[in-house]
């Protein structure tokens, strides 16, 4: 059993545990631990295909729904965790669709330590040229990337660095017939300097701790953006949410992150999560057929 | 007409006894209904100082901003230029504190207030304020792009950690000369003055009450959000749409003057931190903003001593304190009534109630000084408070009438403007000047019975009475020392342009108190001895004025309106001087296509559209910057830094993919460039400050080349919107709204003017020479500006027909109470005699007060208001020697009996003179 497998029977258990009696005794910081495990454990030795969709989204009959034909991104993804805790995350991305954009990838590597800035690579096939978005310097106030112009920002799907938030349990209520927590989490000023929420409150679902919902407010405290989990289902083991969309609630657009298919348990080679797998169009072929046929 | 006349005037005479029978119940009910108007006005009164309120939200430029502002955000951004006062921005020094005003500004969260004044100019500072601010960006946080190895940076242009030595120094000079994007716009070619760009949320912060639509109770996802099958073969799925969804459009909070001063107040303590290193010249709305509200202040001074000088005027030529009292009285009372009433109503009003105020002041003060002026001297021949009451109401009703009439007819020509503002403006204005008309009839009348001064021989003289009669017993070298002591003290007092004004309106006051009526007898025979000398003079006045007001151009320029030395002049002066113009614009680009902006031959007439800017309108564009620079960068960067390939490629991918890069690199800069879905974007100017009337041209051309460019786009995108837009663009659209709605508003005044007074004097020949006078003072006004190169700001022409109305408002009482006697004597001399002794004082009278209280307005910093202070003032002076000279000279020679049949027509000054 590895570290991982650990980590999710220990969530499950505590979870059941806290069911039974009180969960009270959890704080903040332990439930998003946990739920960032989670988070973690979908993309380890995974390969998975999803596809980004980006509207402008109204309301219709009480629904949510695109006003306009949506921008669909197709997109093959590899991770795995690194560190000693399985904290740290390494993971490619490359665009399958649009044409215009086929070949385009992305390298990223997320550290949970609060001294290492987390890392980007892009690779334009255009242009067989790679780049590196996010400078290492970590006194750098290197702005959250918006991932493949989607809704979405870095800041929104990388991991790690909780300590640098001051989390607090704020209620216990119920989101979508689910019980959860409210937890509010306020970036210290280190980390206020590069997040572009001034506080986000996340819904964490009791049993299976998973976020269901995430609203984000900005400097004036109004809510900006808001995250919506569906389709929860228990993949390989771990509860993961299947469709993920994220709602600006300023210019009225939204992007939906649809995971289409999921693989975990996938032996991936280390080599592969570098930016030889950007530039060497070879190479990242021959690995990534490897990785299509332990999927077939 | 002439019965009509003459029962109109007998039923004013009779209308201050009727007022008086009921005086308990009219009074009663006058303060309750003030009470309720005061509680209103303290209650509901809504004001909005925003120049977006000017315009109709449905109004094209006002859609086209908010269009733009909710694609991307404010374009409201303080430009704060600063000159190195060690004569290097790139020193360590400079670039040392640079660094850590721009980390203030950013994270002002750290800062202790306690390090900083708690107020500036009486405001106190508010560290919230900060919030307004969206970004910041200098010298020590801008990014420059670099090829290393296969990696492309994007490099700090100055290191976090700034080095020592001279020679790293001198090569992050050297690098930055290089950047051509952000030369001028982040620091001067000779590196003698640099910028903190601080861009800001105003007008793009969603209104406070904002409630996303998806709030609401029972909102849930579309089913096709989660309606994908999970191992299907299918590649992608898709997720529904519905054009006909309701999508919510956010509304901006809308920003006022305050707003903005209150957020240059608290930026302006934060960088004058380093004002030992740094000299600076923030421009923008904010620093404007601030300016302008500091001339409002002092306008509230100015007109304080306004005040101050109405009832100093009042009380010396009246002598008596209830000429004071009693005007102020019923003016206020009907400034509270309009005002009352206008909120009741759930208006909004605007910055121009103080115009209103100014006006109903001026004449409800004419309104009053006429009657008040025609009481006084009913008492001083004699007659019981009741008699002279009742007479002066009788001998000035009519023309106080007339005048209001025909002030109301001149506001209310505003009201076909398209700005609401100036709609209610024109409204509340006219309902003022009604106001002011009511209260001269009923509470005048009241106030006098409760306290008037007693008969001229009674002794209790009025302390201004035993000053002067004591002044008159001393001997005349006595007088003369007194008079130069006075006036030396006034020149060392007060300086030379105020002491000019104290000592001018110092000797008028003597000379009309001393000889007013030996002036107003003396008149009739200078005139009647030359009167073709006085039309030929005033002819020669009118032909000049005239030439001059050909001459006039309408323009309003910012920084012009504000003295030479002026803060804010220096500091627009210093940005365009040195760095790219002042002023931005931008040129919207809307494809309604999605992705429309990756291909390539929009993307090349985008250059093509700035290349053509920047070469043919040199002297007034500076720099452009659209997605197309970016574009040509990325693709020379990434191409190994050949400068063959600074263009835009022919291959739709590629663009497409230069774009991504820059997306994924500075989401911020590109969200600031073009929509998510890349069908929109804007190319910016940065242009220097002209006048509206310059810029109105260059709009115009700017047009013409973007059709031209734009042209042979049709075909691929049918949609296609290429327009001009911005803050900028909006106040010039105001600026000729304005102009356009004055003009009009101007000759819609005349003609009914004309009208009025050719009904009221019976006769067309009557009324078109009573025009004449009343022409002359307003060609006057333009004239001299004409002649004096001078322009015409909206400021000035809004308020012109204002105080044109009041310079005229003389003219029609001396020509209708004319009239009346004519009517009544039959004798066009007898007549001129009687009305100018009869009306002539209050002439005078109301001419010194308004003419030298509009004069103090000369003094204010705001141009827009000196201007019309000055010649507005100069206009009813004017007025006045037409009234005496003109008027007469005209009725000598041309000899008008306005329909009063057989007038004896003799003209028999010279056998009296003799």
């Amino acid at each position: 059993m590895n570290l991982r497998s650990l980590f999710i029977v220990t969530a499950v258990f505590i979870s059941l545990l806290g069911n039974l009696a009180s969960a009270q005794e959890m704080t903040g910081l332990e439930i998003m631990e946990l739920v960032e495990e989670n988070q973690r454990a979908t993309s380890d030795s995974a390969f998975n295909r999803m596809q980004l969709s980006t509207c402008r989204f109204g309301i219709k009959e009480s629904r949510i729904t695109c006003a306009e034909r949506p921008r669909i991104k197709s997109l093959e993804s590899v991770g795995k965790n690194f560190g000693d805790d399985g904290k740290d995350t390494k993971s490619v991305t490359i665009v399958l669709e649009p044409a215009a954009e086929r070949g385009v990838g992305m390298l990223s590597y997320a550290y949970d330590d609060t001294q290492r800035d987390n890392e980007t690579w892009l690779y334009l096939s255009a242009l067989g040229r790679v780049k590196r978005i996010a400078s290492g310097n970590s006194d750098d106030d290197s702005e959250p990337a918006s991932v493949f112009g989607s809704e979405f920002t870095t800041e929104d799907t990388d991991t790690g660095k909780l300590e640098e938030y001051e989390i607090r349990v704020l209620e216990e209520t119920t989101e979508g017939g689910r019980e959860v927590w409210k937890i509010e989490l306020i970036p210290n000023a280190e980390r206020a300097r590069k997040s572009r929420y001034s506080k986000t409150i996340n819904y964490v679902d009791k049993e299976r701790f998973i976020v269901l919902r995430v609203e984000m407010f900005d400097q004036y405290d109004n809510e900006i953006k808001r995250l919506l989990a569906s389709r929860v289902e228990l993949v390989n083991g771990t509860w993961m949410a299947r469709s993920l969309t994220m709602m600006n609630l300023v210019s009225n657009r939204l992007s939906n992150m649809a995971f289409l298919e999921i693989h975990t348990d996938i032996a991936v080679e280390d080599e592969f999560l570098t930016t030889r797998t950007l530039t060497d169009v070879a190479f990242r072929e021959t690995e990534l057929e490897k990785l299509r046929q332990q999927v077939d | 007409m002439e019965r009509i006349l003459i029962a109109l005037s007998d039923a004013f005479a009779q209308a201050p006894n009727r007022v008086l029978r009921y005086k308990q119940f009219v009074l009663t009910g006058l303060i309750v209904i003030s009470a309720m108007m005061v509680w209103g006005i303290y209650t509901r009164t809504e004001l909005d100082m925003t120049t977006d309120s000017f315009l109709d939200q449905e109004d094209p430029s006002m859609m086209a901003l908010n269009e733009y502002r909710r694609q991307f955000g404010s374009d409201d951004s303080v430009f704060l230029v600063y000159r190195a006062k060690d004569g290097d921005v790139f020193s360590r020094e400079s670039l040392l504190a640079i660094q850590q005003l721009t980390d203030d500004l950013r994270y002002w969260q750290q800062l202790d207030p306690a390090d900083y004044p708690e107020s500036i100019n009486g405001i106190a500072l508010d560290f919230d304020e900060l919030n307004h601010v969206r970004r910041v960006q200098s010298i020590t946080n801008i990014r420059y792009q670099e090829n290393e190895g296969d990696t492309l940076l994007s490099n700090r242009l100055v290191p976090q950690q700034i080095p020592q030595s001279a020679e790293e120094l001198a090569a992050i000079k050297a690098r930055a000369m290089e950047q051509e994007d952000y030369l001028l716009a982040f620091y001067s070619a000779d590196a003698r003055y640099a910028a903190v760009m601080i861009q800001t949320d105003f007008g793009a912060q969603p209104i406070a009450n904002y409630e996303p639509a998806v709030n609401a109770a029972d909102i849930v996802l579309d089913d096709s959000f989660v309606d994908f099958d999970a191992f299907s073969d299918a590649d992608s799925f898709d997720l529904e749409f519905d054009e006909s969804a309701e999508i919510q459009e956010v509304s901006f909070e809308s920003v006022d003057m305050l707003g903005y001063t209150n957020f240059h107040i608290i930026t302006k303590a934060l960088y004058e931190k380093y004002s030992d290193q740094f000299e600076f010249f923030p421009v923008g709305n904010p620093p404007m903003m601030e300016f302008m509200m500091d001339t409002l202040n002092q306008m509230m001074t100015l007109g304080i001593v306004m005040v101050l000088i109405f009832t100093l005027l009042l009380y010396i030529l009246f002598r008596s304190f209830s000429a004071v009292l009693w005007p102020m009285v019923t003016i206020a009372a009907s400034m509270a009534w309009t005002w009352g009433i206008t909120v009741w109503l759930g208006v909004t009003i605007s910055q121009m109630i103080s115009l209103t105020v100014l006006l109903v002041f001026a004449v409800g003060i004419a309104d009053c000084v006429h009657v008040m002026s025609a009481y006084f001297s009913y008492r001083r021949q004699g007659e019981d408070h009741y008699d002279a009451l009742s007479h002066s109401y009788g001998k000035t009703g009519l023309a106080i009438m007339v005048t209001t009439v025909t002030t109301m007819a001149g506001v209310l020509a505003l009201t076909t403007s398209d700005l609401l503002p100036i709609q209610v403006f024109g409204l509340m204005s006219a309902f003022g000047v009604v106001m002011a008309f009511f209260f001269t009839i009923v509470l005048l009348p009241i106030l006098l019975d409760v306290w008037h001064p007693g008969a001229p021989e009674a002794q209790d003289a009025s302390l201004a009475d035993r000053i002067g009669k004591r002044w008159n017993e001393l001997y005349i070298g006595k007088k003369a020392g007194l008079a130069v002591v006075y006036f030396i003290a006034v020149y060392a007092l007060l300086g030379l342009w105020v002491g000019t004004y104290i000592t001018v309106i110092s000797l008028m006051t003597y000379v009309v108190v001393n000889w007013q009526l030996q002036i107003l007898s003396y008149v009739p025979y200078i005139v009647a001895r030359r009167p073709w000398v006085v039309l030929g003079l005033f002819g020669t006045l009118f032909v000049v004025c005239a030439y001059g007001m050909s001459l006039i151009r309408i323009d309003s320029n910012m920084t012009e309106l504000t003295k030479e030395g002026s803060s804010i002049r220096v500091a627009y002066e210093t940005v365009d001087e040195n760095m790219a113009g002042a002023m931005s614009m931008v040129i919207m680009v809307d494809t309604h296509t999605t992705d429309g902006l990756y291909n390539p031959r929009l993307m090349q007439a985008i250059d093509e559209l700035q290349s053509r800017i920047e070469s043919r309108y040199a002297d007034q564009v500076t720099r452009t910057n659209s997605l197309a620079n970016i574009v040509k960068d990325t693709y020379q960067i990434m191409s190994d830094d050949d400068p063959a390939y600074y263009r835009v490629p022919e291959d739709e991918q590629m663009i497409s993919q230069l774009l991504y890069l820059f997306n994924s690199a500075n989401p911020e800069d590109r969200r600031a460039l073009v929509s998510d879905d890349y069908s929109r974007s804007h190319i910016s100017l940065n242009i220097y400050n002209a006048g509206s009337y310059q810029y109105q041209l260059f709009f115009d051309e700017i047009s013409v080349e973007i059709d031209e460019v734009f042209a042979g786009l049709e075909q691929e995108f049918p949609e296609l919107e290429v327009y001009l837009t911005g803050s900028m663009a909006l106040l010039m659209r105001m600026a000729d709204e304005v102009a356009n709605s004055q003009y009009s508003s101007f000759i819609f005044a005349i003609g009914v003017i004309s009208v009025i007074m050719i009904v009221t004097l019976g006769s067309l020949q009557g009324g078109l020479m009573a025009m004449i006078p009343n022409v002359i003072p307003a060609l006057l006004g333009f004239g001299l500006m004409g002649l004096l190169g001078i322009a015409l700001d909206t400021d000035t022409l809004l308020i012109a027909p204002l105080i044109i109305g009041i310079a005229v408002d003389d003219t029609i009482h001396f020509m209708t109470h004319y009239r009346v006697e004519l009517i009544r004597t039959g004798s066009i001399s007898e007549s001129l005699i009687t009305t100018i002794r009869d009306v002539g004082q209050a002439v005078m009278f109301t001419t010194m007060v308004l003419g030298l209280g509009f004069a103090l307005l000369s003094f204010s910093d705001y141009l827009g208001m000196a201007k019309m202070g000055f010649f507005g003032s100069a206009a009813i002076f004017v007025a006045l020697l037409c009234d005496l000279f003109l008027i007469p000279a005209m009725i000598m020679v041309f000899k008008p009996t306005f329909g009063v049949k057989g007038a004896d027509t003799r003209i028999t000054f010279m056998e009296k003179l003799a």
